[in-house]
């Protein structure tokens, strides 16, 4: 069911509204002839709404900058010798950031949980408590080699204010509100006729929009995404985790890449002037030296230990730990990887491999 | 028309979140003993005088603005009052930094963190301690609780290894320690020199030393690196211990201590909440645990 029917024109008037009171983050279109594909989209702050790019493929980082980004000041200190002066660093800057496809709606939802739960990190909540979400649903995969399908984020009823659905090709979009802020930003009433309540008709295009897309997202990965965890759990000790990790530069370009990746480092950045801040920075368990200890001892000195570790994350442990999908299908990690390693290959070839050592104990 | 979320509408201090987490609390520097070339004991008292409220095995986050923060176990015993005591060996930019500290100054500490021993479920029990190297530190608050809490434990057994007799931790200790009789602690060391008096070799061979154990009363704790586990380990269980009654301390490199930055993880277990003090049988269940 849809709660409203808006045109491009009310909807582009209706972001430029919300630029009152919050900036704007949205998919911006960069034309680079020389790069592949030409055309790649990017979140980026803009000032006016028809700077940005709702029909956008996907976007090559994912959001989750806006929520945790790359480097960001926990704590501010004094550094004068021997005191003890230090003040938290808190973000409220209210940010609307529109144009989410499912996928990393969903990667948002795991954010939000692992930064909540038990001791809850206020640097991200106060940043999540600030932010709007509108969220663009994608009517056909939005390139090649995704398995947002398998892994069940291809479509998402949650975690957004708003979700515009692009029924057809006049930019005409249905509208479905997920909480009270979003209701106000488009409240019909408040239209000048681009904002309408839904009729019969529209119903039963959104229908087809829905039949159509069920359509258009098929499945790549030889079984559904509830049996990863057993599949994992008998692969432990699979040559492939070496054997692909032959491959593999430990570069981390995939830890960057993934909007569910969130592990980070912790370190103090000193100014001239006698202070500095404690940062947090975006950090890769493919990188070498992710479980290095002080006394020298690498917990997982091998490439092939470090890809285990991050596909039995993103196929069964975060999963386990959160409830939420550890992997949504995006192959941000796949398009990244400088040795083209690919996890939904990686994926099938352990399920082959399951397949072929029989008959479940 | 204009956005109305009153979600955001609040000022920008909300009460919500009045403190980081990762802010740490100032803590004094109250004494530093030198213990090796490259380890010394730091005694602090968080500035608040508010005791550290820690169980033996947690750690804290030891902080020096400009220099970072690094994880280090709590050397000294809750029975002890609200001064605690670190064992810090330098071997990076942060320890370093704290090396060059001295009585009257401040440093940041968070904590106490992660998961420490069950002292009450070892109350009532036999006790042995294994330690290795660097890890006499978190060991020895469990030692000095057992010293302090006589009455509610048995028989007591420490056994220590290090690589050299330079590299022997609280050396005055453990003389102390050999000369009492109520608890049994023997010492020995890799690398033998000519000051040396005592054994030569790897700690397990210090189980022949141990007394004929009752099995079911005892509770053993086994802390030490990687290398030590698997071989202590052995000797355990072929004491006939049950599984259950061994714990095991493991080491991984803190970063948040607070179960969200990823780096302690031994397999799908975030060590800094969970561990460092596992009971042995949830150990075997993580095959990178002590691999």
């Amino acid at each position: 069911m849809l709660d409203g029917i808006i045109s491009h024109q009310e909807l582009l008037r209706r972001i430029d509204a919300l630029r009152v009171e919050r900036r704007l983050i949205g998919p911006v279109a960069r034309v680079e002839p020389e790069c592949m594909p030409p055309v790649r989209y990017f979140y980026q702050p803009v000032e006016r709404a028809d700077e940005l790019a709702l029909d956008f493929t996907y976007c090559v980082q994912s959001p989750k900058a806006v929520l945790l980004p790359p480097a960001e000041p926990l704590l501010r200190f004094d550094r004068e010798s021997g005191k003890f002066r230090a003040g938290p660093v808190i973000d409220h800057t209210p940010t609307a950031l529109i144009g989410v496809h499912p996928c990393d709606v969903h990667a948002i939802e795991l954010l939000d949980a692992v930064f909540s739960n038990g001791n809850a990190d206020g640097h991200y909540l106060a940043r999540r408590r600030s932010l709007f979400i509108v969220a663009v649903d994608c009517p056909e995969p939005c390139t090649e080699g995704v398995f947002c399908r398998d892994m069940e984020t291809h479509e998402t009823d949650r975690g957004f204010d708003v979700i515009l659905y692009r029924l057809d090709a006049d930019r005409r979009y249905g509208v479905v509100f997920a909480s009270d802020a979003g209701r106000a930003w488009l409240n019909p009433s408040l239209s000048s006729g681009g904002m309408r309540t839904p009729n019969s008709d529209d119903e039963r295009t959104f229908i087809r929009y829905r039949q159509n897309k069920e359509r258009a997202f098929e499945p790549r990965l030889p079984m559904p995404r509830r049996e990863l965890p057993e599949m994992m759990a008998r692969s432990y000790d699979s040559l492939l985790w070496e054997a692909t990790a032959q491959r593999c530069y430990s570069c981390g370009s995939c830890n960057l890449a993934c909007p569910t990746c969130y592990c980070f480092d912790i370190r103090d950045e000193n100014e001239l002037n006698g202070g500095g801040c404690r940062l947090r920075e975006w950090d890769a368990c493919m990188a070498r030296d992710f479980a290095l200890v002080a006394g020298g001892h690498n917990f997982r000195a091998k490439p092939g230990q470090r890809l285990r570790h991050r596909l039995y994350r993103k196929a069964a442990w975060i999963e386990a730990q959160t409830g939420l999908h550890g992997c949504v299908g995006c192959a941000r990690c796949d398009r990244a990887c400088t040795a083209k390693i690919s996890i939904v290959e990686m994926l099938g070839q352990l399920a082959e491999e399951v397949q072929h050592a029989g008959t479940r104990p | 028309m204009r956005a109305r979320d009153p979600e955001t509408r609040r000022p920008a201090d909300t009460t919500d979140f009045p403190y980081s987490i990762y802010l740490p609390e100032a803590a004094r520097v109250l004494n530093v003993n030198p213990m090796t070339e490259l380890d010394s004991l730091f005694e602090l008292e968080l500035e608040s005088g508010r005791a550290l409220g820690h169980a033996p095995g947690q750690f804290v986050q030891v902080s020096v603005f400009g220099f970072g923060e690094c994880p280090i176990s709590i050397s000294s015993s809750p029975t002890r009052g609200p001064r605690f005591e670190l064992s810090i060996r330098r071997v990076g930019e942060v320890t370093n930094a704290l090396h060059r500290l001295r009585s009257g100054d401040s440093v940041g500490i968070r904590g106490p963190l992660g998961h420490g021993f069950d002292v009450r479920e070892l109350h009532g029990h036999d006790m042995l301690v294994i330690a290795g190297g660097c890890a006499l530190a978190p060991a020895r608050s469990l030692i000095q609780y057992v010293l302090d809490e006589r009455q509610r434990f048995g028989s007591f057994h420490v056994l220590y290894g290090a690589r050299s007799p330079n590299e022997l931790l609280f050396r005055d200790e453990l003389a102390r320690w050999g000369q009492r009789d109520d608890v049994h602690c023997h010492v020995i060391v890799d690398h033998a020199d000519e000051s040396w008096r005592g054994r030569a070799g790897v700690v397990t061979k210090l189980f022949d030393e141990l007394p004929e154990l009752d099995r079911e009363r005892t509770m053993v704790a086994v802390i030490g690196p990687p290398i030590m586990f698997r071989f202590v380990m052995l000797e355990v269980l072929a004491l006939g211990i049950p599984q259950n009654h061994v714990y095991c301390s493991i080491e991984r490199r803190m970063k948040c201590g607070i179960g969200k930055c990823g780096h302690c993880q031994a397999n799908d277990v975030y060590v800094c909440m969970e561990g460092p003090v596992f009971k042995y049988g949830r150990l075997k269940a993580l095959r990178e645990a002590i691999e």
